[in-house]
């Protein structure tokens, strides 16, 4: 048995699970929903800020793809389609932002994409473009930064693969009085954002995101699958431990 | 139908390159030529992105909205930038220089805010967080993190209190190698509900 072939029985297993799953979870109230606070706050704070006429910025991240966090950028994706109702665009006050080419160029196929649904004439109108502000890290924050600065912020929710400097956009936004969501996907923005943001997401909850704003059966059952998974490789590194101890590994 | 033509499209690619890991030697030829078609289209993606980029200061420029100085100077130096560029070539060590050294410093200031603005909410987490476990074990560990990483703490080798260190220096990678456990864990979920047509993140 070599470690490949553990990985291969870990997406096997993860496959088997996610497909079995997804036909049997039907009812929504099976598997009950994690942080509904943090959630109902993000909500409540992009209401307010369109009550009050305050912008909305929401963040991709810099990359589509890394060798470290290879589902981020996709991730990001399928959270963006949540930010696109009716509500949230018509005013001409929500941003969508990345530091990547690519996940700018995605981003702004599925705003025009919900438009051709006939989802929202207001995605029809130019005032919601994707942005990007710069195509390295440092380039986009340099970019980004007047804007957070130039009119009252509502609120401002990150997600996908962002550094540390995520740090300097939540205080450009918290001086303009914004409320901060963040999924901070990489190690470096979760030590960074963790001592200024209190609704933080960290490690696998990011990936749990879309079942939070939009709960669906098929999303829960992604949550029990990653939980069975997830208890299935603590028992498998307790005892790999164990043998390790005893001398068999 | 043009759904459906997406769904086979990305089913078909995302099934050939699991397969790839499998069968490695079979599919290497083919694995390198769907890489490559990759390449080249996030490589073209980015460059819309730079349109997008110099677009959107044109029409700030144009609407005479609010920062449209700052458009001024982006549009100014990106055709600087792109002109010495094509005149000299990336290759060329004047042209280097002439973006390095406006580059280096600009990043370095950035940074430079970055450091201040840690060291700054660092002291605020527990106005802003509270007195939680979290905030608590939060706090002690980067404090003691710092007085290990003291370059002058010197502790002989082969004795208790060097294990002790070695095992609470360790901690942290602890906490990373959890944390990527976890990301390798939802990425992998994610991976696997794009490719059983569960999330169709392309289909919007």
């Amino acid at each position: 048995m070599t470690w490949s072939f553990i990985g291969w029985v870990i997406i096997g297993l993860s496959a088997g699970l996610l497909f079995g799953l997804s036909f049997l979870i039907k009812d929504f109230d099976i598997y009950q929903i994690r942080w509904p606070a943090m959630i109902s706050r993000l909500i409540a704070s992009r209401a307010s800020a369109i009550e009050q006429g305050k912008k909305r910025q929401v963040v991709l991240g810099h990359q589509l793809w890394s060798h470290t966090y290879p589902g981020l950028g996709l991730h990001t994706l399928s959270v963006l389609p949540d930010f696109l109702d009716p509500e949230s665009v018509v005013d001409g006050g929500q941003s969508v932002s990345g530091g990547d080419g690519s996940l700018v160029v995605f981003a702004r196929q599925m705003i025009t994409g919900r438009y051709r649904d006939g989802f929202s004439l207001a995605l029809q109108d130019a005032s919601l473009e994707s942005k990007l502000y710069g195509p390295t890290p440092l380039s986009f924050t340099a970019g980004f930064l007047p804007e957070l600065g130039m009119d009252p912020q509502g609120s401002l929710a990150l997600f996908g693969d962002y550094g540390p400097e995520a740090a300097l956009w939540v205080e450009a936004a918290r001086t303009r009085h914004g409320r901060v969501f963040a999924a901070a996907g990489s190690i470096d923005s979760q030590a960074s954002l963790f001592m200024t943001v209190p609704d933080l997401l960290i490690g696998e909850e990011v990936y749990m995101l879309p079942g939070l704003l939009s709960p669906t059966s098929k999303n829960r059952a992604g949550w029990l699958t990653e939980d069975f998974v997830r208890i299935i490789l603590i028992l498998m590194i307790v005892f790999g431990a164990i043998l390790k101890m005893v001398g068999v590994l | 139908m043009k759904k459906v033509l997406v769904m086979v499209v990305v089913l078909t690619i995302g099934l050939t390159v699991l397969a790839g890991y499998l069968f490695r030697a079979l599919l290497a030829p083919l694995l390198a030529l769907l890489f490559d078609w990759g390449i080249l289209l996030a490589g073209v993606a980015g460059l819309i992105g730079i349109g997008y980029l110099i677009h959107m200061n044109l029409s700030k420029l144009a609407r005479r909205e609010k920062g449209a100085f700052f458009s001024v100077v982006v549009i100014i130096a990106f055709v600087f930038t792109l002109v010495s560029g094509l005149v000299m070539t990336p290759q060329s060590p004047f042209f280097r220089d002439l973006i390095l050294n406006v580059q280096i410093p600009v990043e370095a200031s950035l940074l430079g805010i970055l450091a201040v603005t840690l060291v700054y909410t660092s002291l605020r987490l527990v106005r802003s967080r509270g007195w939680t476990p979290m905030s608590i074990a939060f706090l002690a560990s980067a404090i003691l993190s710092l007085i290990l990483n003291l370059v002058f703490i010197n502790i002989p080798t082969d004795t208790p209190l060097s294990y002790l260190m070695m095992f609470i220096r360790r901690l942290p990678l602890i906490g990373v190698r959890g944390i990527l456990l976890g990301m390798a864990l939802g990425g992998l979920v994610v991976g696997l509900r794009v490719l059983l047509m569960i999330d169709r993140p392309y289909g919007e």
